[in-house]
């Protein structure tokens, strides 16, 4: 319980499985689970039944919030974001969020800033732009 | 079931192909590796012994919550099975299982969307997927007040903003704790472009 004591999403301190593990946006979230739930309706009728409630109020969640219902959207998103030099966490984040300005990009992830990776603004308004611009062409 | 794992190892497929191969930190969701023992009956052992291993398995983890890895929310696809141990004085056997899954671990600092569950004059519930988070009055703005009635919410002194139950509001998360089987937080709305989402693309 002490090491999450040190943990801060702000500041990118996190343990070392999560390093280590691959972050998912939560539109990328809704096509696996929906993928799954299909799977399962299709080998028995009562798939409602079966599945946990954190699965179901999972799927719920990432429904409502995911701003991509496209798979392309968001391998497009996912390859957007990767362009400039982001961690997986600020990059799901930025996926999540849609931020329209950059100094709402800054506020939601602080560490963009402070590890000295994107200085310039007008970088981040460029892909903020790209990122609505997926969007509107979804 | 077989046709289960296969089509596993499809969408898997699929998301490597979507994957990056960038060093990944942490956000809400994350796809890890996890290793448990399960354990089978005799009673199981004949052609169909994997598939019955990855449906206790499936059984067995899937909705659980803990304080390292947060919730398990789906398992996507079984890595490796190891050789089973028979165990001394019962029949049973125990396999290592290497899986794949979704796992869902709110962090301290992290900002994400949540829906209002319960709204009351100490602050407003609300949930994001499995995890509930509680926003005390503290850690609302100042400008907002309680009102009581029918529909209980927090307005602003012009009206313009409300927070009631089953409106969308971004969140910052303050803290979390881990009980049992869920796994609590403690959020504030006070900083900036945080509070009710009114359309899917601002809040402040």
């Amino acid at each position: 319980m002490s090491g999450e004591e040190e943990e801060n999403a702000a500041e990118l301190k996190i343990g070392d499985e999560f390093l280590k593990a691959k972050c998912l946006m939560n539109c990328e979230v809704a096509l696996i689970l929906d993928h799954k739930y299909e799977q399962l309706q299709q080998m028995s009728d009562d798939a409602a039944n079966q599945v946990s409630q954190v699965f179901e109020k999972s799927l719920q969640y990432v429904k409502r919030f995911s701003r991509y219902k496209n798979p392309d959207s968001v391998r497009q998103v996912r390859e957007v974001l990767s362009r400039y030099q982001l961690a997986e966490f600020e990059l799901c984040v930025l996926g999540n969020l849609c931020p329209e300005t950059p100094d709402e990009a800054i506020a939601m992830v602080p560490s963009m800033k402070t590890k000295g990776r994107i200085d310039d603004d007008e970088q981040i308004e460029k892909m903020l732009q790209d990122l609505s611009l997926i969007k509107k062409f979804e | 079931m077989r046709f289960l794992r296969s089509s596993l190892r499809r969408s898997e497929r699929k998301r490597r192909k979507r994957a990056r191969r960038e060093e990944r930190r942490e956000k809400m969701f994350f796809h890890i590796v996890l290793e448990r023992k399960i354990q089978l009956h005799p009673r199981y052992f004949g052609p169909h012994l994997r598939d019955k291993l990855v449906a206790k398995l499936m059984k067995e983890v899937e909705g659980t919550c803990s304080g390292r890895h947060g919730f398990v929310v789906a398992i996507t696809g079984v890595e490796d099975i190891g050789k089973g141990l028979i165990r001394e004085g019962t029949g049973f056997v125990t396999f290592p299982v290497k899986y794949q899954c979704v796992v869902f671990r709110p962090f301290k600092g992290e900002i994400l969307e949540a829906v209002v569950t319960m709204v009351n004059k100490m602050g407003f519930f609300a949930e994001a997927g499995p995890v509930q988070i509680f926003v005390s009055n503290h850690l609302i703005p100042d400008d907002m007040e309680y009102q009581a009635g029918d529909m209980p919410n927090y307005t602003t002194s012009d009206g313009s903003v409300k927070i009631q139950k089953d409106c969308e509001v971004r969140l910052k998360i303050m803290g979390t704790r881990v009980d049992a089987t869920e796994i609590f937080c403690i959020g504030t709305i006070k900083d900036d472009f945080l509070g009710v989402i009114s359309d899917p693309s601002a809040a402040s």
